[in-house]
């Protein structure tokens, strides 16, 4: 079953920057916004909302297409793998990416999204999310069901187990 | 470039800027930051250092000291950066704490302090990207309207979107207004006790600060976990559920129940018709979206939308404006405002002139009360008419605050303190340690915090929790006296980390030592503990110095005419109070 990171609700970042410091600290062992592989970006300040610039998981990567090393190969789900041992940080790739997914790191090596799907797992908000897609990368139906309520009488809504309501025993 | 080094003993610097030659360097200062960690720990040592006895707070040689903390930019919620300087609102400690990107961005630029000294000839703003300090031309954005303004240009001139932090002051910082504030990144501040008067005089239009390094922690695997640990305490246990959720405004109403809310000058202490300003109206009806601190995943900044028409064609400008308890208090309850879309259109206005709100919502207060006895009258307010509840004349009063067309309101724009000296009633102006009071008006462990507090905010000591335990269960004063103390040094040392208080039951000693731990530095809960009184004692070494004396404190008899929570005060028990908690501190 392949998966890939999508921006499930981007109106509801709230621009705490979790999700790239759980990038940077898994992938680069690093405390850092840099070389996280996807970005968190303000537009206007704090004043306008964020924009969250991810790897598209393309099915047909034009990054992949632009590597005269073929660094770059298909991702099972949409996007590449990068070979960092090839990888000779000519840019090409972040030329060809349109959605500005892409950077080089301090060692010149191209820094691409691996679709791990760690920041999910740091995002409050539920606006990352790992989808379900085809192993070529082509969306998948999932789900036939009504949306979700997500008015806050639901009890499906989102949040349910976070921020819980009940104040645990403080230990003393 | 990622550093070799790891993170905390990597960072042992102190930037100095010095305004009046446009020159900076860079002191290594290990010895600092090992005794005292960082944040409040290191901006006060360093004070002691640079204070010259006799400075004043607008001189420019008086300081500025900006200072992070070893976990800022590291764990979750520790979002703080602390600005310690000398208040020109009460001649005292100055000391004020903000949010935003800015520790995150000293961080990641690599620098946990700061000290800004001298003053300019002409208006500047200055730039830290990374390791390097730029001093550019102001004048063209000084004498704006609007301290918001101001990071909308300064975000097109300057690099570093999203991993910066932008700090300016309004006019009210310009024009010497002694509690203009600091804007930080638009929805936070140093707000209270004059930092944006500070800026003004030394001609400081903005502070920019840019990073984008690296760092590493010396036990990489150690530090992920305990990175998730506390990420987990924060958002899955309910801890921080009230500032996420309706965050500090949840208090509008409890306190109204309490009656413990200042109402019209403190003359009550709830309100009829507090249904419509609580926190629970203005998520319903005004809230629109919730945005974090860099590095935060609470999201407790609460922005509001205020649709106003101006014209009869249906056109309408839309303003987005952030709320909280205090700004809900100062210029809602204390005014005898309850209409929320007044209270937001007052936020409005102070926030573009860049004034503390508290402070101005006191002063304003006092006015009414003033004019309503007839002690100064249309002649001083220039034809203002003030009254509780009247927003159109409150809005003129903000501006005219800032432009002192006359005496009277340039009295006003030096505090309450001042302007009840000048012109009577200082019986009814309410402030304790010459700083203007916060939303609390509870009892004991209240006025007790904000009097004997470094620097007399509900934030020192918070007060109003040992009055609420006292509601609920009978406590000797001396327990509340004990409160207090432990309170403060707790404190102090979650503001060496500079954690966000509304995290403190987060960061238990417990959690601080181990997450200290996790990235090399190695502390006991007991040495923790003696930090806290440690600080206390060199605060309140500078305090003395700035000239605070007990035997100068004043208690306005509002205090003790007005029930509060916990009934009424006598200045008797406060007194009494103060001499024990000076005989336990030994000061």
């Amino acid at each position: 079953m392949a998966k890939r990171l999508k921006v499930a609700n981007p109106a509801r970042c709230i621009g705490c920057y979790s999700c790239m410091m759980a990038c940077a600290r898994t992938w680069y062992d690093t405390i850092s916004l840099k070389n996280s592989r996807i970005n968190i970006q303000t537009r206007g300040g704090i004043e306008t909302p964020y924009a969250m610039i991810v790897c598209h998981a393309c099915v047909d990567p034009p990054c992949m297409r632009a590597c005269p090393l073929g660094a770059l190969t298909k991702r099972k789900g949409g996007g590449v793998t990068l070979n960092k041992e090839i990888c000779d940080g000519c840019g090409n790739c972040i030329e060809a990416c349109i959605v500005g997914a892409i950077h080089l790191d301090a060692e010149k090596k191209a820094v691409i999204c691996k679709h791990c799907g760690v920041c999910t797992k740091f995002c409050p908000h539920d606006v990352l999310e790992m989808i379900e897609v085809e192993d070529s990368g082509e969306l998948k139906v999932t789900d036939t069901s009504p949306v979700e309520d997500t008015t806050s009488e639901s009890p499906t809504a989102s949040h349910k187990e976070l921020y819980g309501k009940k104040e645990p025993e403080v230990k003393k | 470039m990622t550093t070799e080094q790891y993170a905390i003993p990597g960072l042992k610097n102190v930037l100095y800027i010095d305004l009046t030659n446009q020159t900076y360097h860079i002191e290594e200062r290990p010895d600092l930051y090992k005794k005292y960690l960082g944040g409040i720990g290191v901006a006060t040592n360093l004070m002691l250092e640079e204070y010259k006895e006799g400075t004043g707070p607008l001189d420019p040689e008086m300081p500025v000291i900006l200072s992070t903390g070893p976990l800022s930019g590291i764990y979750p919620t520790c979002t703080k950066t602390v600005a310690l300087f000398r208040s020109p609102l009460n001649g005292e400690l100055g000391e004020s704490y903000a949010g935003g990107h800015l520790a995150m961005s000293l961080r990641y630029a690599g620098f946990e302090t700061i000290v800004i000294k001298g003053s300019s000839r002409y208006p500047v703003y200055v730039t830290v990207h990374d390791d390097k300090v730029a001093f550019r031309d102001a004048s063209s954005i000084w004498n704006l309207s609007s301290a918001i303004d101001v990071g909308q240009i300064l975000r097109r001139v300057e690099p570093g979107a999203g991993r910066r932090s932008i700090i300016r002051i309004g006019p009210a910082g310009e024009k010497g207004v002694t509690y203009a504030s600091v804007n930080v990144d638009t929805y936070r501040h140093f707000g209270r006790l004059g930092l944006g008067t500070v800026f003004g005089a030394k001609k400081l239009k903005a502070l920019l600060v840019a990073g984008h390094q690296e760092i590493k922690s010396p036990d990489h695997n150690a530090y992920k976990k305990m990175y998730g640990n506390l990420y987990e305490t924060i958002v899955k246990t309910g801890l921080m559920e009230k500032y996420h959720n309706l965050g500090t405004s949840e208090n509008i109403l409890v306190l109204n129940e309490l009656k413990g809310l200042p109402t019209r000058n403190l003359q009550a202490t709830s309100i009829e018709g507090i249904e419509d300003i609580s926190g629970e109206n203005f998520a319903e009806k005004y809230l629109i979206r919730r945005v974090s601190c860099a590095g935060c995943p609470i999201g407790c900044v609460h922005v509001a939308m205020l649709k106003r028409p101006f014209s009869k064609a249906h056109e309408y400008e839309t303003l987005n404006i952030s709320y909280d308890f205090e700004l809900i208090y100062a210029l809602g309850s204390n005014l005898g405002v309850t209409d929320p879309e007044a209270v937001l259109e007052l936020i409005d206005a102070c926030e573009k002139t860049g004034v503390d709100i508290i402070s101005m919502g006191v002063i304003l207060a006092w006015v009414t009360e003033m004019q309503q006895r007839g002690k100064i009258s249309t002649e001083e307010t220039m034809g203002l008419k003030f009254s509780w509840g009247n927003k159109a004349t409150y809005l003129r009063a903000i501006e005219l605050v800032v432009q002192a067309p006359n005496e009277f309101y340039a009295a006003l724009g030096k505090g309450v303190d001042y302007a009840s000296k000048k012109y009577g009633g200082e019986d009814f102006a309410i402030r304790l340690g010459g700083l203007e009071i916060p939303g609390y008006h509870t009892g004991l462990g209240n006025m007790l915090g904000l009097s004997v507090g470094a620097r007399h905010s509900h934030l020192d000591s918070a007060g109003y929790s040992a009055d609420q335990k006292a509601f609920n269960q009978p406590t000797s004063d001396e327990k509340i006296v004990d409160y207090i103390i432990d309170e403060e040094d707790r404190r102090s040392v979650l503001n060496c980390m500079v954690a966000c208080l509304f995290a403190r039951n987060v960061y238990t000693y417990e959690n601080m030592v181990q997450a200290l731990k996790c990235i090399g530095i190695e502390r006991t809960e007991e040495e923790l503990k003696e930090l806290g009184k440690d600080i206390f004692r060199k605060k309140y070494e500078l305090k003395k110095k700035f000239g605070f004396r007990f035997e100068n404190l004043t208690l306005p008899k509002r205090f003790f005419e007005t029930a509060s929570t916990t009934g009424k005060l006598e200045e008797e028990r406060v007194r009494k109070a103060i001499e024990m908690y000076r005989e336990k501190r030994g000061v």
